[in-house]
């Protein structure tokens, strides 16, 4: 060995003592080491290889490898989900929920007695019925009903799981959203994303463990605070990648500034460190020199990722991808671009979805068509992408909204809105989930005659929440961090796993 | 054999004689309920018989309910007779039907014989220490060469105990950089460093140094940083579209209140109830916005009761989670489940800050008007004028001019006819034969309604009816057309009497029907502008009525509710708020009651009275701990969110209660005296070399038997960048500013506000200034754990990623400073590249570079250099320039970028 050689023997193997004794952090530790948090995190690691059999509390957060990739509690059937959320709320009575008989009362008057006692965001008075504004046809060997806004969608209904009857209790989208991604309709929780980096690392240590991507023109209404970490280190909030601009903020070396010279920078940078490390023996200093090679190695794999140019055409066409743009369909297929190279938690915000009609870009006649023409052939193309690949049985994809839309033509200040459209609704709407270990071509809970209640198989955003993490290898009761003196759920204190639905 | 039977008997009976006098030994040891007893209920018992459910109608939270007997009929606790008590029956038997904790892990032997001498000896109860009042506290005996304060003697005897030495003071340069980043948040100027550096004296020079850094502006803003993370303070709403606040004049006075060193008793109490002070001055009305940094909702449709209840729930987690690092939030919703709270006592405690005029609504208000210097002289004579002539309108006049209340919103009217408010939240809109009703108006002595209105249209005419919708009319006023938006009127009429609705009506013979005519913004019912008819009233009321129709620069305050618009508080069953349950009056927990003066009154100013009581267990260790927290990186009690039974026990808990109790009486709460106290004593000072024997013993310096070594804030991140370079602008104060941020950040719904990077010199302000918007923070500030301030955080978890290499390697703004870093470089070291590189190096660390750290950086040069020598359009685009660059230029500004990226440079040492 050379002397050099040695060094970096001796280096090696400090950083690998310094990871030893990071898994006994202080920090971390006390977080998660009590009550039941400490149960489930104990079970969670027990089984965790090798390289820490020697702890029993390891790999709770280690700062050098953050999203180090941990085993869940009990083995799951999905690695990863892919959750597509149509902010704005589409409306189920134009896509999924078949209601002929809504359709017979049509231009009524609201019968009284669904509006005595109920809220509505806007809604005022009495206002008029409004039939479906699509036609629908049973599809599969499922017979599922879709309507013929999903034209694309209705070839893979033998695939999903359609749950019809999910109830919210918030009416206002920031609040719904955050209930749906955080289980909480107030600010500071973590999105169910962090949650699942937190729980289970990512199989990719060169890319973001849990990685947004939105499209429609602007965020979801409840802003980056619907993927971010709350009370859970930062570490593990949403990355949002971008299809304009860097694909990840700050990813691209400086102009001028050439890969090679970014190299031998970050190896300067290293030596410096490794120096300062001899002389004060800081581990904090050895995990920054790691932090600073994962960083030159995602520089080269996140714009890689990123770039869908290299996909042949006939991936292309089968998404109806626009290069170049920020799109859905481009998303779409970055989804299965990064779940493919291990990204564990890839969320999509598609945006104009709030079918109102007070304008004709949100009537559900002229703007949901178009915003289900944008979406329904990416969204199928996912699935059958995944399918082909051998992706979907441990891709999870769930596809929904944060509440539905009343069966009542919307009459904002107490007129009639000059375009077919619809009030937000919190006591039915649809939500879908296919691979993962789902069960294929299953249409969940039933709603009434007209589509305004659930009438059987009722869903909440928890009980949703509780079978992503079932799904994922999580008990969604045990699962559990500790802040501000107690231990935290991402169900709060709610949530079943809807086992009808889980193959 | 049989010696060896002998051996083997004489062993056992050996060890049964030491086994039963250990136990003996160990039964007479005082057994202390917080230390011994409460930790094994916490873990054990409490989360079924405790504050979340009391199985059994058994709970172990407070002392009357262990001591009541359960369900069962039994007792489960019988002091002095431990074989009587239920308790120990139930852990000890075998029946797995009845032994405790259910279907669990059995106690373990050391637990059982813990509450069994607990239960003998009277089975006392005890208090969570953080609970008792702070005690004056013996300093321990030490004297050695190390100790320079009363701190380092407790640490010494901590460390003694350990068998643990501490280190010596670190060198002159480490020191220096380690104080002025702690103290200002930038490296000391080049001044104050040489000075100290050069100075002959170090034990003078030091305190010179430390004089010369409390003494700085730069001082303040280092620690109003710190203080918004507990402010939640922010530039934007919250919700939804995120609009903008109009906030920053809070911002600024935390700063201010810094420099001035603002006793922490008064800093808290104006910040709690500046409003309720007797003649508030406008600093301590700005100063209530404290509370106005609730994110609220503006989204169209929501309920604004509904979000105004969010607010107030907010306003009590900050008070317990910021001032006293209680997780009070629990009691929210159940009793609390560990500590002594119970559930209504949260309601009693929100019912202090359920009484102000904000309702969630669009335009913030109140409002606190800061007139300009002129209109403020004015005033100021116009209140002389009232106070001599008409002594009891002075408050009302004054109160009304500086925050427009007590005014009711337009979002509250209802019972519409051709009318509504936008989006059921909003102003209210009137169109044509509009009616509207106020409800309940204080109409006592009323002779005059000064309200807001915008309208398009001409002709309008709006009525005020009495009681009903066809009632008397009590006045006619025309309505304008109001080309400059929101115009304020008025509309004078015959005296009224009591408490009544009021009706407005609203025609226009010009509008079609269902066509807007206007929107109204507000409404004051009061009596007319004393004085007609003599002398002095025109000049007088032209005061008046200029400082109402002025749009001066504004901030939400706090301001409390007259008594005709006061809301009753009830207790939230579950925590809901649309639950009501018993209704409940403003006061402090029975458990912490002790420290509410006497005369305290039952509003926010008495609430303000019991937090900084010299009794107040909570609020005096509070800080003390953050403070501690700051400058080492960990707090005595780590949890800065949770002093309670379940936050992480004190390392030197007799320190805190000697540091707090210093605070409060010796050093008359000043933030200036304590922090002097910890950066001059031995503890902070050494040296942060770890050795062998500490790395074993102390791997993260509980003990202190080295220096504090952390990684630098995002603030302090920034601001240093900033001051190498040499171009930061100390300019202070004011509307946030936007420095460079990429593209497509910004883009909530329904706000078209956008991010336009603000013009050379506030692109270069310190980081406390950057516009923070709650749903798209400023990416590098978040990546490097600050927070999106939308909840109170107590404490900023740091963290270690890629990102944040990514940010100083890449992030346009680092790769600009590294530019100017660079020409500083060139400018002041010299002409070679070496001793421009070792310039550099002691511009950011006031020390000498070590020849293996100089010749990685110089490797470096030279590659770049060759680099850029051979491709000059590459060195063009790095400098953002179409014209020549020389490429030793191009090769600094790689050195000096990798230069801000080293560990020692963002790492405090």
């Amino acid at each position: 060995m050379t002397r050099d050689e040695l060094n970096a023997y001796k280096l090696a193997k400090e950083a690998h003592e310094a990871e030893l004794r990071n898994t006994t952090r202080r920090h971390f530790l006390k977080e998660s080491a009590f009550g039941l948090g400490a149960l489930a995190m104990g079970t969670m690691l027990g089984s965790c290889g090798n390289l820490f059999k020697s702890n029993k509390n390891s790999v709770v957060y280690d700062p050098a490898r953050p999203l180090l990739a941990k085993p869940p509690q009990f083995p799951g059937k999905a690695k990863s989900v892919i959750y597509i959320h149509m902010a704005g709320a589409p409306s189920q009575l134009e896509l999924f929920d078949y209601k002929p008989e809504l359709m017979k009362m049509d231009g009524q008057d609201c019968p009284p007695s669904l509006l005595k006692g109920k809220k509505f965001a806007f809604i005022t008075g009495v206002p008029k019925m409004l039939g479906g504004q699509a036609s629908f046809a049973q599809h599969g060997e499922s017979r599922t009903w879709v309507s013929d806004n999903l034209p694309h969608f209705s070839t893979m209904v033998d695939e999903v799981s359609l749950l019809k009857a999910v109830y919210t209790d918030q009416f206002n989208h920031a609040p719904a959203q955050l209930l749906v991604h955080t289980g909480s309709p107030r600010l500071g929780r973590p999105s169910i994303g962090s949650w699942v980096t937190y729980g289970l690392g990512s199989e990719n240590q060169n890319l973001p463990g849990f990685v947004v991507l939105t499209s429609g023109g602007n965020f979801p209404d409840a802003g980056k605070s619907v993927w971010g970490s709350g009370f859970l280190p930062s570490v593990y909030q949403g990355v949002q990648c971008r299809s304009e601009g860097d694909p990840v903020l700050f990813i691209k070396d400086p102009d001028g500034m050439s890969r090679d010279l970014r190299k031998k920078s970050i190896d300067a940078i290293n030596a410096v460190n490794k120096a300062e490390y001899e002389e004060y023996h800081d581990q904090e200093t050895l995990s920054r020199i790691s932090q600073y090679e994962m960083a030159y190695r995602m520089q080269i794999s996140a714009p890689e990722v990123m770039n869908i140019n290299d996909e042949p055409q006939y991936i292309h066409d089968m998404y109806g991808t626009q290069p170049g743009k920020a799109c859905f369909a481009n998303n779409a297929l970055l989804a299965r671009k990064l779940v493919e190279k291990g990204v564990r938690y890839v969320q999509l915000f598609d945006w104009g979805w709030d079918d109102h009609g007070d304008q004709p870009s949100n009537a559900v006649d002229i703007g949901l068509k178009n915003k289900c023409r944008s979406t329904d052939k990416p969204v199928t193309a996912l699935l059958l992408d995944l399918k082909q690949r051998g992706l979907l049985e441990e891709t999870l994809v769930v596809w929904g909204g944060e509440f539905g839309r009343t069966p009542m033509m919307e009459n904002r200040n107490g007129h009639q809105n000059p375009y077919k459209g619809r009030d937000h609704h919190t006591e039915a709407f649809t939500i879908w989930m296919a691979g993962g270990g789902i069960k294929k071509g299953v249409s969940y809970g039933e709603t009434d005659e007209i589509g305004y209640s659930a009438i059987s198989g009722k869903v909440s955003a928890f009980d949703v929440q509780a079978t992503i993490l079932n799904q994922l290898g999580f008990n969604h009761e045990e699962f559990t961090y500790m802040s501000q003196g107690r231990p935290f759920r991402l169900t709060d204190v709610s949530g079943k796993v809807i086992n009808d639905i889980i193959a | 054999m049989k010696s060896r039977k002998t051996f083997v008997l004489s062993g056992i009976i050996i060890l049964v004689i030491v086994t039963i006098f250990y136990s003996l030994a160990k039964s007479e040891k005082q057994v202390d309920y917080s230390l011994d007893v409460k930790p094994i209920f916490n873990k054990k018992c409490i989360s079924c018989h405790g504050g979340v459910k009391k199985q059994s109608g058994f709970s172990l939270l407070f002392q009357d309910e262990a001591m009541a007997r359960a369900k069962s009929g039994k007792f489960a606790i019988i002091p002095g007779d431990p074989d009587g008590s239920e308790l120990m029956r139930r852990i000890t038997c075998t029946d797995p039907d009845e032994r405790m904790p259910y279907k669990k892990e059995p106690l373990t032997s050391d637990e059982i014989s813990t509450l069994r001498a607990w239960i003998k000896q009277g089975a006392k109860w005890g208090n969570h220490w953080a609970y008792l009042p702070v005690k004056k506290m013996e300093v321990p005996d030490v004297s050695n060469e190390w100790v320079r304060n009363d701190i380092d003697k407790f640490i010494y005897s901590k460390l003694d105990e350990m068998k643990l030495k501490p280190s010596p003071v670190a060198d002159k340069a480490t020191l220096l950089r380690r104080v002025s980043l702690d103290l200002t948040g930038v490296p000391a100027s080049q001044q104050v460093a040489s000075r100290f550096i050069n100075g002959k004296d170090f034990e003078k020079d030091y305190q010179l140094l430390i004089d010369s850094l409390l003494a700085s502006k730069r001082f303040g803003e280092r620690w109003a940083s710190t203080w918004l993370d507990v402010a939640r303070y922010a530039d934007t709403k919250g919700y939804e579209a995120d609009f903008y606040r109009n906030i920053w004049q809070y911002r600024d006075w935390v700063i201010n209140a810094f420099n001035q060193d603002k006793p922490y008793d008064t800093f808290i109490t104006e910040q709690i109830a500046g409003d309720l002070l007797p003649n508030p001055t406008d600093e301590q009305f700005i100063a209530t916005a404290f509370q106005r940094n609730s994110p609220t909702n503006d989204e169209g449709g929501t309920n604004n009761e509904e979000f105004r209840t969010a607010a107030v729930l907010d306003r009590v987690n900050t008070t317990w989670s910021g001032l006293m690092s209680t997780t009070f939030a629990c009691v929210q919703c159940h009793s609390h489940p560990y500590d002594p709270f119970k559930h209504d006592e949260f309601y009693k405690f929100m019912a202090y800050f359920n009484n102000t005029r904000d309702e969630d609504i669009p335009n913030d208000f109140p409002l606190f008007r800061s007139y300009d210097d002129a209109l403020k002289t004015r005033i100021s004579t116009l209140n002389t004028w009232l106070t001599v002539n008409y002594p009891q309108r002075v408050k009302p006049i004054m109160l009304f001019l500086k925050t427009g209340q007590p005014a009711i919103n337009s979002p509250t009217a209802d019972d519409f006819e051709n009318a509504y408010t936008i989006n059921n939240n909003g102003y209210l809109v009137m169109q044509k034969n509009g009616i509207a009703r106020l409800a309940r108006v204080d109409m006592e002595h009323a002779d005059e309604l000064i309200f807001t209105c915008n309208s398009g249209v001409k002709g309008g005419i709006l009525q005020i009816v009495d009681s009903k919708r066809n009632g008397a009319i009590i006045a006619t006023c025309k309505l304008p057309q109001t080309p400059r938006g929101d115009t304020t009127l008025s509309i004078k009429f015959r005296p009224q009497q009591g408490v009544k609705d009021v009706y407005l009506v609203y025609h226009n013979p010009s509008l079609k029907d269902k066509e807007n005519g206007v929107r109204l913004n507000w409404f004051y019912f009061t009596q007319q502008f004393p004085g007609k008819g003599t002398a002095g009233y025109a000049l007088y009321q032209k005061i008046y009525w200029d400082a109402i129709t002025s749009r001066p620069q504004t901030t939400p305050v706090m301001v409390e509710n007259p008594a005709s618009m006061s809301r009753k508080s009830y207790v939230f069953e579950r925590g809901a708020w649309t639950s009501h349950g018993k209704e409940v009056q403003p006061g402090v927990p029975q458990s912490l009651a002790y420290a509410m003066p006497a005369h305290a009154p039952q509003n926010r100013l008495g609430l303000a009275m019991w937090l900084t009581s010299k009794k107040n267990p909570l609020v005096s260790r509070t800080m003390v701990n953050r403070l501690w927290e700051q400058l080492f990186g960990t707090g005595i009690v780590e949890t800065l969110e949770d002093m309670g039974t379940q936050g992480t026990a004190p390392t030197h808990r007799e320190l805190l209660d000697y540091l707090s109790y210093q605070f409060m009486n010796d050093y008359k709460w000043s933030v200036k005296k304590l922090l002097r106290e910890y950066v001059t004593s031995a503890t902070y000072m050494q040296d942060s070399k770890i050795n062998d024997k500490v790395k074993e013993k102390d791997p993260y310096n509980l003990y202190y038997a080295r220096g504090p070594r952390i990684r630098l804030s995002a603030e302090q991140v920034r601001d240093q960048a900033l001051a190498a370079s040499g171009i930061i602008n100390y300019k202070m104060f004011g509307k946030a500013v936007m420095p460079w941020q990429p593209a497509g950040i910004w883009s909530s719904p329904y706000n078209g506000a956008k991010w336009e990077t603000s013009n050379y010199g506030d692109a270069y302000r310190r980081a406390i200034y950057t516009y923070w918007k709650r749903t798209a923070p400023y990416p590098s500030m978040i990546t490097f754990d600050g927070t999106p301030r939308i909840v109170c955080t107590a404490r900023r978890i740091r963290t270690n990623t890629p990102l944040q290499a990514l940010v100083t390697l890449n992030d346009s703004v680092y790769v600009d400073l590294a530019r100017h870093f660079a020409t500083r470089m060139e400018q002041e070291g010299g002409t070679s590249a070496t001793s421009q590189i070792k310039k550099g190096y002691e511009l950011l660390m006031y020390k000498p570079i070590a020849p293996n750290k100089l010749q990685a950086l110089a490797n470096l040069y030279s590659q770049a250099l060759k680099e850029y020598t051979m491709q000059p359009n590459a060195a063009a685009k790095l400098m953002a320039t179409d014209t020549n660059v020389r490429p030793q230029k191009a090769a600094l500004v790689i050195v000096a970028n990798a230069m801000l990226n080293l560990d020692e440079i963002i790492t405090k040492n």
